[in-house]
Order: structure tokens, then C-alpha cells, then sequence
């Protein structure tokens, strides 16, 4: 059979995949993109970012009719309709997965469903339903992505067991949840879980939730979560997991004792692994680090000339958004242009109720890497608007660099905290100054407030506040 | 007190500190060098401005040092100010030039493009946290896309953020600098280029690496500048220094008395100072953005010296007004000076004529660089016995091979010529009278 002849091929349709595709194509190439699911998205779309999101959206509500009593307004006891849930969310993703398909068909990429398998640095074998297809290509762009981690010792087989990715079907809803890990996806998926009726249990290996988060930034979402969940337990670990009917037996160790308790479901969220698995990726000179994640250079070019790799697959911050700059760098780099992933600032965000949202350099990273800073701190308790949403459990903050007084980082947590940290990248891509975001005037009542009074706090003249310079 | 940095010489604003000779709580006597500097134009020292000790050295080596700035600070009990501003003066090389208070003034950035003689690539941006320097996106994409190291564009933003118009600056500053030339910046011009592909000589044997010393690195960089911007013609020509060799003989133990080894450089100094009277253009220079050749009253000459270091050039003042003598003594005396690495910045300028005697070590014709902005350089071998022709006669001459490398854009054959001729007539019938000691 005649090979398919592109200029570049892209392997794996997620938000690095796509947009590598789109950009590529936008820019005048001839462009394959090979996703073994039907619908195009990836991990984000179909079993990641927009599920859980959506789902945390919809049961926000619980919590907010909850909290509405103490306002004088009651509800009655809500009714789920769990097929009615389902089916709003998957409509979701059927339209945003119809809408990629759209709009790569419209830029003329050509989109082939199907298992790829590089036969060599310029073939790359596509397993189809049709049967095998061969893509002759100039470059190729790897973003297959991770998929959750899963301990051999916890992967029984057994349906009560689950990752993110069954989680999110909403199949059923365990009367009593364990959760093994209180890293982001932990926390979101149990907060979801938490409203839908589960008895949520939180086991965190490490000695705090959101660990790699800023102690002040992570209290908020644990004060929620001792409230909402019916535990969370730190510097436990899972030793061994068992079935027990109808149950799961597991065996948790901290550091004085041994326990073994029963639960209806567990949700295992311990990280994410590389998809490298039969890529065939041995008959290239694409190479690997020893977690298995591939190895490649700031112009995302792997050791083999021809092959780039953007996104999770790569490892470090496992971010939609960076795969899609990443994306664009590969692409770039493929044009012969001048680029590289370069003092770029990847902005993370915590759907948890509220939400953590970061960007830049955090304090944490300041104090490990003996940076001195300084923090300027606003607390939503001062902040009318916060108060108006009955949500004064917030906290905004800057990382200043002392001498030139330059914004390096801003942490929030607080209700909207995702919606509210572009400014902060914003300041700290363009390199602006403490003064800066204090000079611009910010609309009132609104939390974004909070960024503006905290760099005026740093000159001790916030308003709403009395002189609270740095801690 | 505080020892500042002098003004140097017309133009040099800064200099790199090579090398610190002293350190804190040491004595120090007046006069005696305290550091190395390297500059657009040479590297000298700077000598003590007074006797005293050492209290606390202000600058590290290897640092960008301008003019005013305090060096070093001395302990001397009879410190006063007017000393201070003696030795300021003094090291300037005459009380004429502005003191540096006063010269630091006129130093200040004039906005926007400055001048490729005022242009100061040395800024780095540093910051604690590690961070590159501020500017946006936008800004970074167009400096990646053009190559241009944000880093030695200092932001004119809150900050220090860069902007559009100080990207704008900057290039317009380097294009000025491309186009116009300056010797100082073609190192600097040099390292931006692509770097040179590796050539790995250990795949033929073992191999040493040795950095290059400041000497050398300024003398590649003028050598090339010189070589590649200079129309240059070489004129060979011998004299037969038979008759100065005698004379050297006979009053070589009378100027031994008084403390001068007689050679015979200072015979070919008086020579070409002779024959530069007659030939001012020899004694030019080309100021190329006024078009218009600069006429020297002074002769100066530069004697090229072989040194540890590598090549340095003293010059002799007023080699026309001074007697043999003299020459001689201030010949050994600077010679020494250069070697023991004493020779101060301003002992290395304002040379309008060089004179490379390659005699001492041998060697017959060879073809000298010019020293710009000098526009001709004598090069002189070894004096050996020769055969020739003499009142229709074979006679034994003591013949000197000489080479007189010229830049053509000031003189013209002919000129360069008769200008040699006439340092051959000098060297030929040297007049005795010239030698004796009054």
C-alpha cells in the first residue's frame, strides 16, 4: 500500500496534539494527526480537565443551597438524576470533541483513528479498523500524554477500585470513598464525590494536602475538607489492598500503627505515568528517562532530529496548557524559526472549593531555592466583594524581588481563584512591578481587587487594610 | 585617601582591572604600580599617587572601572587634598586635561542613541532571584527572533523593564558601531558572530591550552583591525650602518659613564625624526569621518619592545628635540619599565611614527602591521656584513635591511620613498658631532 505523505505527523489528539496539528497547518504544512480514540481531545477533554470540571460545577450547587440557609433562603433536599447528569456532561465533551473534528477538517489536517507505531525516524505505522496504514512523514510530534498511575499492588481487577478516569463516569456512587492521595485530582474528584453522598476518606502520604502547594494557599481547601469530608488523614500510606465481597479490605500504615478498614469504592490519585508503551519508539533514536517520560531539549526536539515531543509525555508539570505552548515551540522549531520554552510562566490551578491558583515563582520554591523575596498579602476577609459572596476564605499574594520590586509570582486561593490568576501571569510576563499593578485601577466590587490592594499592601497603603507590608 | 581612576587618555572613559599588585595592609611607596588595566587601547599601570598603606581595595579583578571611580584607598599621614589632585594630574600625563570630576560630567548617557564613542556594552542585567530581565513576551520573541541578549539592554521602564524603544536603541547603537568602527568593539563585535567551528587537535596528539594573556588579545584585536582596514604597500630599502657601528664603538664606553647603553635604536630614532620633519604626512594620521589628514607638530615614536607579556610599544617624546644621550638613556629606561610590567597607560600613547627593531634577535626583512591611527612603521632586521660596490670597488659594508610599511590612503609612493631615502641618508651621514658627549 502506498504511504501517506505528510510533512508533519502528529501523534495523539490532545490539547498539546491538536494544537500542534492546527498550528502546523495554519502555518502552510501538510498535516497528519493520529488518535487511536474517536473522539479527538485527549485526556483533557474526555477523562481530565472538562469532566471533572463540569462535574464540579454542577454540584457546587449542594454546597451553595447549603450555605444559603444561614443567608434566609432555603431549599429542600435536592433530587439527583444520575442519567441526566451523565448525559449533560457528555454532551459536553461530544461537543467540544465534534468541535476539534470540525475545525481540523476545515484546515485540511488529515485525522487518521488509530494505534501509532514508529517503524522507524521517518514511517510511522498506524494500527487502524481498516487495517495498517503507513505515514511517511518529515517530522513527527509525539504527544500521546500520561494516563493515572496505578500500583501493581492496589490493580486488582476489581471495579471498586478506580483512577480518575472511571471516577469521572459517575458509574456509581460508594457509600463509603477512600482516597488514596490528596494531590489535586484527589481533592477535586472528592469534592465531587463528597457532595454526591459519598463518606469521603482522604489518605495523604506526604504531611499535608495539595503537597508542592503553599502551606497558606492549601489551608483554606483543607478547612473545607475537614468539613466536607468525613477525614483526611496525612502521612498515611496504602500497603496493600484487598477484595472483601463487596467491598475493598486495605491495610494503611501510619507512622505508630497499622490499620485495616473497609470501603464500598477507592479512588486511586497518586500521579500520572508516561503513555510510551508500544510506540515503538526503540526503532528511533527517541530516548527515555528512567520514570519512562521522554527526554528532549527546550525546543521540545528529542534526541532524534526528526522527532519532537510536547505535553505530559515529556514529564514535569502535567498541564493541558503547557503541552499547547509547547505545541506551538515545536512547531516553530519545525518552521526553522527561533523559539524554545524559555522564562515561560505556567500558571496551575486547583478546581477545589475554593481554589488554588499560582503562577511564577511560589514562596515555597523561593525558600528552597534560598531566593530572598518578599510577600505581599491580601486576606479576602478585607474584601467587600468576597463578603458579598459570603466567601471571605481567600488569600492573595505577590512575590516580590526586593531590590527592583518586580512581581516574580502570585498565589491565590479563594472562590473564582482560576479565573482571577491571568492577571497574574500577565504581570509576570511583562515583567511588571509591585507599582505597576498597584497604579491600575481595578473595578470595584470584584476579587480581582484583591491583586491591586495586595501590591498597594506591599507599599503599605491599602486601603482596606492597615499596613501589613510582608510576612 | 582615596585613589581614583584617572582620565586615561583623550576617549578612554573605562578599563578592565587585569591585575591588582597590591593588597590591603600592605605599604605601598609613591609611584609604585598598584594594578593593571586594560583598555580600549592598551593595558598599563596605574601607579601610587602617594606612600602610604593600603587600607582597602575597592575593585576585584576583572572589573569594568571608569574614570573617577575609587580604586584603592591609602593611609598616608600627610595626606591633603591638593595632593590628591597633584597626582590625579600627574598621571594624566599634564595638569591641561580636565580633572576627573569634571570629565566624569561630561559623561552623562545623552538619551536615546549615544554616540558610538560613548557607547557602553559592558551593562550585564543581574538579578538575586536568577530571573531573566524584564521585559514582555512580545519584546522577548522580537530579541530571540534577532538574536539580541536582552540582558545588556538596560530597561528604561519601572523595574527596569524593556521596552520597544530601548530594543530600538540598542540595535541602532550597534548598527552605528558597525558602520562607523570602532577598535574597541571589534572583540566585543567578534564574540557575537557565530562562534568559529572547533577544531579538536587532540585527534593528532597531546595538546596544552593556554588562555590568552590581555596583551595578546589586545594586540590580535589591533593587529586585525589595522590588517583589515589599512591599504598598506611595503618599501624594502638597505643603509650601510658601517660608519654608525664605528661610532658606537668608539663612544660606547663614554655613554656607559653616564648611564646610557648605546644601540643603535637611537641612532634610527634620530634618523626617522629627521626625515619626519621633512615628510610631515609621514607623521599624519587620517581622521576618516572628517576627511581630513591631521598634521602632528610633535614627533613621538613608539619603539616596539619584546617583552614577557608579549609586544608593548612605549613611546619617546620629542625624539627631534632630545640629544642622543638622552635617547639612549630614556630607551633603556623605558625599555626596562616595560618589561618589569611598569609602564603606565599614558607612556604607551599619543605615538605618531613606530620604529619595530628586530635587530637584537636577528633576522633580515621582514613586513610590519601598522599601528593605526599611526599611518607608517619602519621595520628594521639585522645589520650584516655585506659585499657591495663601492666607488667601482667590492668593499665589506655593514648593511641594514629596512622595511617601511605605509598606509596608502595618506602616502603616496613617491612620498614613501623619499621619505625612506631620507632615513637612509640620515642613518648614512650621521654627523659625528651628533654623537659626541658636549
Amino acid at each position: 500500500m502506498e504511504p501517506i505523505k505528510c510533512e508533519i505527523v502528529v501523534l495523539g489528539a490532545g490539547p498539546g496534539g491538536y494544537t500542534a496539528a492546527f498550528y502546523a497547518a495554519d502555518r502552510g504544512k501538510k498535516v497528519t494527526l493520529v488518535e487511536q480514540n474517536a473522539r479527538l481531545g485527549g485526556i483533557c477533554l474526555n477523562s481530565g480537565c472538562i469532566p471533572s470540571k463540569a462535574l464540579l460545577h454542577a454540584t457546587a450547587i449542594f454546597r451553595e443551597a447549603q450555605a444559603s440557609a444561614s443567608r434566609g433562603i432555603e431549599f429542600d433536599k435536592p433530587k439527583i438524576d444520575f442519567p441526566k447528569l451523565r448525559a449533560w456532561k457528555d454532551n459536553i465533551l461530544e461537543k467540544l470533541g465534534g468541535g476539534i473534528a470540525g475545525l481540523a477538517e476545515k484546515r485540511g489536517v488529515q485525522i487518521i483513528q488509530g494505534r501509532g507505531h514508529f517503524e522507524d525516524s521517518q514511517t510511522l505505522r498506524v494500527e487502524t479498523a481498516e487495517g495498517q496504514k503507513f505515514v511517511n512523514y518529515e517530522h513527527a510530534i509525539i504527544a500521546v500524554g500520561s494516563k493515572p498511575a496505578m500500583p501493581s499492588a492496589f490493580d486488582l481487577g476489581n471495579k471498586r477500585i478506580m483512577t480518575s478516569t472511571e471516577a469521572l463516569d459517575l458509574a456509581d456512587i460508594p457509600a463509603a470513598l477512600l482516597i488514596v492521595g490528596a494531590g489535586y485530582i484527589g481533592m477535586e474528584l472528592g469534592t465531587v464525590y463528597a457532595a454526591l453522598g459519598s463518606q469521603v476518606a482522604v489518605l495523604e502520604a506526604m504531611p499535608s494536602i495539595l503537597p508542592g502547594v503553599d502551606p497558606d494557599l492549601a489551608r483554606p481547601v483543607s478547612r473545607f475538607a475537614r468539613k466536607a469530608f468525613k477525614e483526611v488523614r496525612l502521612n498515611t500510606k496504602v500497603s496493600k489492598m484487598a477484595t472483601a465481597g463487596k467491598q475493598i479490605k486495605v491495610t494503611m500504615q501510619t507512622e505508630k500503627e497499622t490499620r485495616e478498614e473497609l470501603y464500598d469504592g477507592v479512588l486511586v490519585s497518586v500521579g500520572r505515568a508516561p503513555n510510551h508503551g508500544n510506540l515503538g519508539l526503540e526503532n528511533t533514536r527517541v530516548t527515555k528517562d528512567d520514570q519512562g517520560f521522554i527526554k528532549c531539549n527546550a525546543q521540545q526536539q528529542t534526541d532524534d532530529p526528526k522527532i519532537f515531543a510536547i505535553g505530559d509525555i515529556n514529564g514535569g508539570a502535567l498541564l493541558a496548557h503547557r503541552a499547547s505552548k509547547e505545541a506551538r515551540i515545536a512547531v516553530d522549531v519545525i518552521l526553522g524559526e527561533q523559539n524554545a520554552f524559555a522564562n515561560i510562566v505556567i500558571p496551575a490551578v486547583v478546581y477545589t472549593d475554593p481554589e488554588v491558583a499560582w503562577c511564577g515563582l511560589t514562596e515555597s520554591e523561593a525558600k528552597q531555592k534560598g531566593i530572598e523575596v518578599k510577600v505581599a498579602k491580601f486576606l479576602w476577609g478585607a474584601s467587600g466583594r468576597a463578603l458579598t459572596l459570603d466567601r471571605p476564605d481567600g488569600l492573595t499574594k505577590l512575590i516580590i524581588e526586593p531590590e527592583t520590586e518586580r512581581i516574580l509570582g502570585v498565589g491565590i486561593v479563594g472562590v473564582g481563584a482560576g479565573e482571577l490568576i491571568s492577571e497574574g501571569v500577565l504581570a509576570v510576563e511583562m515583567g511588571a512591578t509591585a507599582m505597576d499593578l498597584a497604579h491600575c485601577v481595578h473595578p470595584h466590587p470584584t476579587l480581582s481587587e484583591t491583586l491591586m490592594e495586595a501590591a498597594e499592601g506591599f507599599y503599605g497603603t491599602a486601603t482596606h487594610t492597615l499596613t501589613r507590608k510582608e510576612t | 585617601m582615596d585613589v581614583k581612576l584617572p582620565q586615561l587618555a583623550e576617549g578612554v572613559e573605562s578599563g578592565t582591572v587585569v591585575n591588582i599588585l597590591v593588597s590591603e595592609g600592605q605599604e605601598v611607596e609613591k609611584d609604585q604600580p598598584i594594578m593593571e588595566l586594560e583598555t580600549q587601547k592598551a593595558v598599563g599601570s596605574i601607579p601610587s599617587p602617594q606612600a602610604g598603606i593600603v587600607i582597602k581595595i575597592h575593585v576585584r579583578e576583572g572589573m569594568e572601572v571608569s574614570v573617577g571611580q575609587v580604586l584603592i584607598s591609602i593611609d598616608n599621614e600627610q595626606s591633603t587634598a591638593p595632593a590628591a589632585a597633584q597626582a590625579t594630574a600627574r598621571a594624566v600625563g599634564g595638569a591641561s586635561r580636565p580633572p576627573p570630576a569634571e570629565a566624569a560630567t561630561h559623561r552623562q548617557p545623552a538619551p536615546g542613541v549615544q554616540s558610538p564613542e560613548q557607547f557602553d556594552d559592558s551593562y550585564r542585567y543581574q538579578s538575586k532571584s536568577g530571573v531573566a530581565p524584564p521585559a514582555a513576551p512580545s519584546i522577548r520573541k522580537i530579541a530571540n527572533d534577532l538574536g539580541i541578549d536582552l540582558s545588556r539592554i538596560k530597561g528604561s521602564e519601572t523595574g527596569g523593564r524593556i521596552v520597544l524603544q530601548d530594543l530600538r536603541a540598542y540595535i541602532q547603537q550597534l548598527q552605528e558601531i558597525a558602520t562607523q568602527g570602532k577598535p574597541a568593539t571589534v572583540e566585543k563585535a567578534g564574540t557575537a558572530q557565530a562562534p568559529k567551528e572547533a577544531v579538536d587537535f587532540s585527534r593528532w596528539g597531546p595538546i596544552r591550552r593556554e588562555k590568552m594573556s590581555s596583551v595578546r588579545r589586545t594586540v590580535s584585536q589591533r593587529m586585525v583591525q589595522s590588517w583589515t582596514t589599512i591599504p598598506k604597500i611595503d618599501q624594502f630599502d638597505e643603509a650601510d650602518i658601517t660608519g654608525l657601528l664605528a661610532f658606537r664603538k668608539k663612544y660606547a664606553s663614554a655613554y656607559e659613564k653616564k648611564k646610557a647603553h648605546l644601540t643603535l635604536t637611537p641612532f634610527v630614532l634620530k634618523a626617522v625624526a629627521g626625515a619626519l620633519k621633512k615628510h610631515p604626512r609621514a607623521n599624519a594620521s587620517l581622521d576618516e569621518t572628517a576627511n581630513e589628514i591631521v598634521f602632528k607638530d610633535y614627533t613621538h615614536i613608539g619603539v616596539a619592545v619584546d617583552s614577557d607579556a608579549g609586544l608593548i610599544v612605549p613611546v619617546v617624546r620629542d625624539v627631534d628635540k632630545k640629544n642622543l644621550v638622552d635617547l639612549a638613556r630614556e630607551l633603556n629606561e623605558l625599555t626596562e619599565k616595560t618589561r618589569q610590567r611598569k609602564i603606565t597607560v599614558d607612556e604607551l600613547q599619543g605615538g605618531t611614527f613606530t620604529l619595530s627593531n628586530q635587530g637584537s634577535v636577528g633576522g633580515s626583512y621582514f613586513t610590519p602591521i601598522i599601528y593605526a591611527p599611526q599611518v607608517a612603521i619602519l621595520g628594521t632586521g639585522r645589520g650584516a656584513p655585506k659585499a657591495v660596490v663601492l666607488r667601482g670597488k667590492i668593499t665589506i659594508r655593514t648593511r641594514l635591511p629596512l622595511c617601511l610599511s605605509y598606509d596608502h590612503r595618506v602616502l603616496d609612493g613617491a612620498d614613501a620613498v623619499r621619505f625612506l631615502r631620507d632615513i637612509v641618508a640620515g642613518l648614512e651621514s650621521f654627523p659625528e658631532g651628533d654623537v659626541r658627549l658636549k
